[in-house]
């Protein structure tokens, strides 16, 4: 029955990429990865130190437009399960709207950084995480488009609403993606490891 | 029948099969068949077969004059081991396979059997065997891999602390670097002496600070069984105490660019007169 | 099911099947798409990547070690170039831009891209089905195996003439780390892609993949990942071993980038592959198939998806670190910038350890699923099988670091990881325990499925032996990094992985070919390898053993023997492979026709059409008993009561 349920194949792109993207965030997080990276990079003297660490604002007041977003989203999954065609229609769109504004926001937040890609293993790591988010966001916007769209042409209604719930926890996990990405901005920025081994000479042990 | 006393998978041949519990009685009339006593003596036959690995093993490791270090000591016995037990599992799998080839009923042709064999779903008493066995014998290595570890750790660092200071113990340390693709050794405790070839005092304990200057070597020092990543960007620590005299090698065990199988270099171990000797010879004061 | 009112009906076996409305007209330009337009879009579209690069860069780009960048960002670009523009010219992007839309692809495009009435040509289209992408799998799979093998024999070459240097040392060095990753990759996918996707939604009893196009998609993805590992070969080479450690990696020439890329792409299919082949599991067995009724084949590929799913993100991330380190300038892993090598060291064996269980386990679970079928006996103790499965994916997550016992990482933590190691040698022993139990007092039907499963139990004896010591630390200490781990994960990646693959095609080839297996060819080709295969890796033992480390291109005389001895069992297992794809080729192209179900098996998968019809069942099936019910009643049963009785009276008058 499957094989013809065309639409059934793109929900799973998403629910794909929803796992993956939680593998790809558990091995993104764990100490020891990128945290002693770093860790080790406020403590050398070799390098420059940093001009600054990022402002930790900005990350959770993207994080908050992604949830306005994803809870839009939800508001028009609900609607829909409701049978209100408008509803879903509305949420959609505004999601859709929401998570083009969330992108441009990581842009300017990216542009803005005190540091660039090789200032250290700080800088890269907030970098990567900020790529990953607008990867995410890009994906977002792909599916927040689809759904408007498919909303629009009667595709996804009161019978048919499992893209729009597959989008809706899609868009709930990326959220958390956010929120992962603002805590370690924030809370795990100076390095605990202040006495480092220095590289390239010995030290009497 | 003989039963090989190291040979787990055997189960003890009963004396007396009297007043046996159902299940006891069940196992004799098992081992009384005769294709599981063909199995039996097969695998004990395959079992001394193997049995001459767990010297040809050590003698493969000592071809150019190890154990030359109470730590390749320690490892050439855990092989031995490791070997020893592993044996009775091997040879008892290998005999089934052999028996099942050989043994038990075969057909050949292009059309499937017309008859099936006996629908053998499950065998508790076999189960639960090879649970305990198998469940024991991982348990044993687990066991005996962590006391050799905590040994040969013991035996790496010793009673002190790597952090101690030098030259206030009877130890001497070693600066090892790795590069593209040389080893440099320098002797701290003697004015920072560097030589090419490591030098090493007989039975005295020696440290060995590892890091690397460019990428990821690894020092093996061979017939000593130490081993140690060189990282750059970080410092890692090892230690031996080489107990016997020779030349032995330094090799790099982490491929590190085009000539990693050029990077290696001799050890030599020497007594303490000839290596204070050296020490002098090579410019290097002697502190300790 | 949508409710709308139906405006078409398909014929489905002969039966007219109401159609939902469709949203699109039908047609259009993916009909039109093929390999052909996939090699030129990816072609066009690589040329133009690079030359427009090369225009854009100012040619004073440089990096920290004032390398010029340009090379970097050219080669960067049109292997981008190559794998946009291919999956756009095989038409890839179709489908998701229809459904951004909303003009879905109609029914009659579905079952064109199924490959309905399209002959010989669907197997060079974006083909849906699950048993034309199960072929194109087994094809793209064996030129891959065949590449790498050819690299394996160069290497062998080298090694074995002692008295010259055939090859510069960079060469070499690339040589080993593209036929490392080259063959990590094929036989990742050389039993779950064929088999995978040809006979697992058969044996369940469904009509195809849960997600088709998704199926095709992970295809061609792997597709166009191929000739990005091969070109890296002519950039430079991958120079660093097929776990291209960092820093190694940063200094490697520009077909590093190759690697990375690959890399990067293989892990999205293999992704997508997992998610589509567990969706299918989970949902799409058939009626009655409870999970006690699922043949335990399902269980290892199952198993197998799970373990590349979580496992493969790690690696792409890795590898997505290392090439914004090398483009962007960032510094993750470069130490003098404050990164860390055992960062990547950590984030690769997190890939790495259960990325071994994705290639052993399904080759395990061949084993255990041909066993029955020859012998006319059930599995053994399935529970225990099932267990045995469990508990290694289980397991597998955790046993990463004994890569590091010798990296100074954290020597602490070599105690739990080595518990953690040993344990599990429990679950695969129940593996072993269900093998043996299959094989007592079986008849054997000596085919030549069957002797590759003998082999592959033989092979993982010996692989599981080794393993041993490699787990524990101190005996580690001694062999890390050595000859002796070659031959160890040789004995377990190739004479279990590719034995039990070898068993699979030889055992699945009257279903998937619809012709026989030349038996007398294809025995000779397995045992010339097996009898290869033995010299070269036991000889390898005794190099490490000896001390000799690995990936070296020259060493001590004292390591010659072992290594000629090495050398002339490879070309021996060069011979016998060759022998061996004479067999399949010659089969498929003029074997003897095969009868639906030649082996006389009882699982689903036999029980339809040969060549299987498009969607697979007429009418789905609906399983009732449990699986491998040979034997039933005991034939032998009486016979062995008598024997007992006349003991049990010998023994109790005593």
């Amino acid at each position: 029955m499957i094989v013809a349920d065309v639409a059934g194949t793109i929900a799973l792109v998403i629910s794909y990429t929803y796992l993956w993207s939680l593998n790809v965030n558990g091995g993104w997080a764990p100490p020891g990865s990128s945290l002693t990276a770093e860790q080790t990079n406020s403590s050398i003297p070799s390098t420059p130190p940093v001009a600054s660490f990022a402002a930790e604002g900005p990350f959770w007041a993207i994080f908050l437009v992604v949830v306005l977003a994803t809870a839009l989203m939800w508001f028009g999954y609900r609607s829909a399960r409701r049978g209100n065609q408008a509803g879903l229609i509305l949420g959609a769109g505004l999601s859709f709207l929401v998570t083009v504004a969330a992108l441009v926001f990581q842009w300017i937040q990216i542009s803005t950084f005190p540091f660039g890609a090789g200032d250290g293993s700080y800088a890269s790591a907030v970098l990567l995480l900020c790529a990953s988010n607008i990867f995410h966001l890009f994906l977002l916007i792909f599916i927040g488009m689809g759904i408007f769209m498919r909303a629009r042409k009667g595709l996804i209604d009161k019978t048919n609403w499992y893209q729009a719930q597959a989008a809706s926890y899609y868009m709930t996990w990326v959220s958390v993606a956010f929120i992962l990405g603002a805590i370690l901005t924030t809370f795990l920025v100076v390095s605990p490891n202040t006495d480092p081994a220095i590289f390239g000479t010995f030290t009497q042990q | 029948m003989s039963t090989d006393t190291l040979n787990p998978q055997t189960p003890e041949e009963p004396e007396a099969p009297t007043n046996r519990p159902p299940s006891m009685r069940r196992v004799t009339l098992w081992l009384r068949r005769p294709y599981a006593r063909r199995v039996l003596i097969l695998t004990v036959v395959i079992g001394f077969l193997l049995l001459p690995l767990c010297w040809l093993i050590l003698a493969g490791m000592n071809q150019t004059g190890a154990p030359a270090s109470e730590i390749m000591k320690d490892i050439e016995q855990t092989v031995f081991v490791f070997t020893l037990v592993s044996i009775p599992i091997t040879a008892f799998v290998f005999a089934v396979l052999l028996y099942s080839l050989l043994g038990w009923r075969r057909v050949t042709g292009d059309e499937p059997p017309m008859q099936d064999s006996p629908a053998i779903r499950t065998n508790t008493i076999g189960v639960i065997l090879w649970t305990a066995t198998s469940s024991i014998l991982a348990m044993f290595l687990v066991v005996w891999g962590l006391i050799e570890l905590a040994q040969i750790t013991a035996n790496s660092y010793g009673s002190i602390s790597a952090n101690e200071q030098p030259g206030q113990s009877k130890s001497e340390i070693i600066n090892v670097t790795g590069q593209q693709w040389v080893w440099t050794f320098e002797y701290p405790q003697h004015d920072g002496l560097t030589s090419d070839v490591l030098y090493l005092p007989l039975d005295r304990p020696v440290y060995f600070n590892v890091t690397s200057k460019d990428v990821i070597h690894s020092f093996w020092a061979v017939e000593l069984g130490v081993k140690i990543d060189a990282n750059p960007g970080a410092i890692t620590q090892t230690g031996v105490t080489a107990n016997k005299l020779g030349t032995f090698n330094v090799r790099c065990a982490e491929l590190c660019g085009m000539y990693h199988a050029y990077m290696q270099t001799e050890i030599r171990v020497l007594e303490q007169d000839a290596f204070d000797s050296w020490v002098r010879e090579s410019g290097g004061k002697k502190t300790s | 099911m949508s409710v709308d009112t139906t405006v078409e009906t398909s014929s489905v076996f002969g039966v007219h099947v109401p159609q939902p409305r469709q949203h699109g007209a039908a047609g259009g330009v993916m009909r039109r798409l093929n390999f052909g337009t996939g090699l030129i879009g990816g072609v066009a579209l690589a040329t133009i990547a690079g030359w427009g690069t090369a225009i854009l860069t100012p040619s004073s780009a440089s990096n920290a070690t004032f390398a010029p960048m340009e090379p970097t960002y050219v080669y960067l670009a049109v292997l981008l170039g190559w794998v946009i523009g291919f999956m756009l010219g095989i038409g890839a992007f179709v489908g998701p831009l229809r459904w951004v839309v909303g003009s879905d692809i109609t029914h009659a495009d579905a079952e064109y891209m199924g490959g309905k009435d399209l002959g010989k040509k669907r197997y060079w289209k974006y083909t849906t089905d699950h048993k034309v992408v199960g072929i194109q799998y087994l094809i793209v799979t064996m030129l891959l195996l065949g590449f790498a093998g050819l690299l394996a024999m160069l290497i062998r070459t080298e090694l074995g003439m002692t008295w010259t240097e055939l090859f510069s040392p960079s060469f070499y060095n690339s040589m080993i780390g593209t036929h490392g990753i080259a063959m990590i990759l094929a036989m990742i996918v050389a039993v779950t892609g064929p088999l995978g996707n040809f006979i697992v939604p058969m044996m369940i009893g469904a009509r195809d993949m849960a997600y088709p196009r998704l199926n095709a998609l992970s295809l061609w993805l792997f597709v166009a990942a191929v000739p990005m590992l091969i070109s890296s070969m002519f950039m430079g080479g991958i120079q660093d071993g097929w776990s291209v450690y960092q820093p190694l990696a940063s200094q490697a020439p520009v077909g590093m980038l190759g690697y990375q890329l690959t890399i990067i792409v293989f892990a999205i299919s293999t992704a997508i592959a997992s998610v589509n082949l567990m969706t299918t599991i989970l949902t799409m067995r058939a009626k009655g198939m409870t999970w006690s009724r699922t043949p335990i084949f399902v269980y290892g590929i199952f198993a197998s998806s799970l373990m590349g799913l979580y496992a493969f993100p790690f690696f792409q991330y890795a590898q997505i670190l290392g090439l914004s380190d090398r483009v962007f300038g960032t510094s993750f892993f470069n130490p003098l910038n404050g990164g860390s090598v055992w960062l990547y060291e950590n984030l690769f064996w997190l890939l790495g350890h259960p990325e071994v269980y994705v290639i052993i386990i399904p080759s395990a679970a061949i084993a255990l699923e041909l066993m029955p079928v020859f012998l006319r006996k059930p599995l053994f103790s399935f529970n225990f099988a099932v267990a045995g499965i469990v508990g290694v994916v289980a397991l597998s997550g955790f046993v990463w670091a004994h890569h590091m016992y010798m990296t100074g990482w954290a020597p602490a933590a070599n105690y739990p990881f080595m518990l953690s190691t040993e344990m599990i040698s429990i679950p695969v022993g129940f593996l072993v325990l269900v093998a043996i139990g299959t094989l007592w007092r079986g008849t054997t039907w000596t085919r030549l499925p069957l002797m590759a499963v003998y082999a592959v139990i033989f092979n993982k004896m010996i692989g599981g032996v080794t393993g041993i010591y490699l787990s524990d630390v101190p005996a580690d200490q001694y062999f890390h990094g050595s000859m002796f781990v070659v031959a160890h994960f040789h004995f377990m990646l190739m004479g279990a992985g590719l034995f039990g693959g070898m068993a699979g095609i030889a055992f699945f080839f009257p279903k998937m070919t619809g012709r026989i297996l030349d038996e007398r060819i294809g025995s000779i080709g397995l045992w010339t390898s097996f009898i290869g295969f033995q010299v070269t890796f036991i000889s390898m033992f005794v190099a490490g053993l000896q001390g000799q480390p690995r990936r070296v291109l020259d060493f001590d005389s004292q390591f010659n023997i072992s290594n000629w001895i090495s050398t002339i069992g490879a070309y021996v297992i060069g011979i016998g492979m060759l022998i061996f794809l004479a067999a399949i080729i010659t089969s498929w192209r003029s074997g003897d026709v095969a009868s639906s179900n030649p082996w006389g098996s009882k699982s689903l998968e036999w029980q339809t059409a040969t060549p299987v019809p498009l969607e697979n069942f007429p009418v789905l099936p609906v399983v009732t008993e449990r699986p491998y019910n040979y034997g039933v009643p005991d034939p032998y049963e009486a016979e062995l009561d008598a024997i007992d009785a006349d003991l049990a009276e010998k023994v109790g008058n005593k």
